[in-house]
């Protein structure tokens, strides 16, 4: 539920009266509501009106568990297509600014479709690649939504047969875009590193490659409310830093939504 | 300008607007919160969008957008027209419905059960709809489930 545009209480009255169960998806955070049995939710007023946004429980989370303050200056390395950007604005409470980046021209379409329809007015889109996003602007907070294989979203045999590993050049780019991240934060700012894959070698491989590759790394432990299993420290016969046994996995099957890695970062000040 | 317009038009406050930035573009502006992160460094960077769209030229002519009146169109108090949801359907399906509006010629705020969903256009006792296509075309939306409360 976008609350820049909707009250809780608004939502939750429309679609119950159309005979739709809500119900809270996360004893937490009262945005986050779960439509029982819907189907195509984009069809509804309430979606036009940027009353709602359709996403999973755990891509939600992102935001959350980042909790960019209201006022702050926040990046979305790799933005598109909004949902993560969008509910960050509301937790934001539409102020401060975010810059969302996202290089590629037709997801920015999308980008930018959904930040207008949800109301955000604290945004603005840049288009560089993630990795070689300039220096000379630091933050305070970054999400790293980085691209990834996707076996998150595995739930079927259909999706199955499409899956395929990871190729080098992705697991370069994600590591380049987390130490890039890294890289731009303030002394003491904070990031969020997420994928919805389980590959270790996309997840705690990349969080071993930053630990290693940089001082002042912090990793910061992370209680997203809902079961998981903390990262794993070694892999295929290659071990990582115990500090990756901070950061968590979400598996669909003990949260009935998308599987999700994530990894909670801190630049030590001083 | 802008703000003028809105003022005469539907009697939105300019005032309401001190804090954001207008952008004029090519095909119109685009409204963005102001913040002192944007003067700070946000500004050296190459942005591509800025906030999202307040108004499009049409001819000679400045129509609000349809996304900026959901969010400013709740401070108009005047050329607001809260619809049924029978003349909601049938603006929809692309027909005019007959309206009283004391108001000249010109845009309208339409609301449905109390929010703003966008523009339509009076001429002449008769209002037509100016809602984006895709509201205009979509199937769920047509049926009476959906826009009554059950």
């Amino acid at each position: 539920m976008n609350r820049i545009k909707a009250s809780p209480e608004r939502v939750m009255a429309e679609l119950a009266g159309r005979g739709i169960r809500v119900e809270r998806s996360h004893p937490d955070f009262p945005e986050l509501l779960a439509a029982v049995g819907l189907e195509a939710p984009g069809r509804l007023p309430a979606h036009f009106r940027g009353d709602i946004h359709a996403q999973a429980l755990t891509s939600c989370l992102c935001g959350r568990l980042l909790s960019p303050p209201v006022g702050g200056l926040v990046l979305d390395m790799c933005a598109a297509p909004g949902g993560k950007t969008t509910h960050m604005a509301d937790l934001m409470e539409n102020q401060g600014m975010l810059v969302a980046n996202e290089p590629s021209q037709p997801r920015q379409s999308a980008l930018s479709g959904n930040l207008s329809r949800l109301g955000v007015l604290n945004t603005v889109i840049t288009a560089y690649q993630a990795q070689q996003f300039p220096m000379r602007q630091r933050f305070d907070h970054i999400l790293a939504d980085v691209p990834c294989s996707g076996e998150g979203g595995i739930r079927g045999e259909g999706l199955y047969r499409e899956w395929a590993e990871a190729p080098p050049s992705l697991l370069d780019l994600q590591r380049k875009i987390l130490v890039r991240g890294f890289d731009l934060l303030t002394p003491g700012g904070v990031m969020l590193y997420s994928t919805c894959t389980y590959a270790p070698e996309e997840n705690e491989a990349a969080l071993h490659h930053l630990l290693t590759t940089r001082d002042r790394v912090d990793v910061l432990p992370l209680e997203p409310g809902l079961p998981y299993e903390p990262g794993v420290t070694s892999w295929n016969g290659s071990r990582y830093d115990q500090r990756v046994q901070k950061s968590v996995r979400l598996y669909p099957h003990r949260v009935d939504s998308v599987g999700f890695f994530m990894a909670f970062i801190r630049r030590k000040s001083g | 300008m802008l703000l003028a317009y809105l003022e005469k038009r539907f009697g939105i406050a300019g005032t309401l607007f001190r804090q954001y930035l207008f952008f004029k573009r090519s095909k119109g502006w685009r409204i963005l919160r102001a913040s002192e992160h944007l003067e700070k460094g946000v500004c050296r960077l190459k942005v591509s969008v800025v906030g999202i769209p307040a108004f499009h030229r049409v001819g000679a002519f400045i129509k609000p957008s349809t996304r900026f009146i959901q969010i400013f169109g709740v401070y108009a108090s005047r050329a607001r027209l809260e619809l049924t949801t029978e003349e909601l359907q049938r603006l929809l399906s692309g027909r005019e419905i007959e309206s009283n509006l004391p108001d000249e010629d010109g845009y309208v705020v339409l609301f449905h059960q109390g929010s703003p969903l966008g523009l339509g256009l009076l001429l002449k006792g008769r209002l037509r709809s100016q809602l984006p296509k895709d509201m205009r075309t979509s199937p769920r939306i047509h049926q009476k489930g959906l826009l009554s409360n059950k």
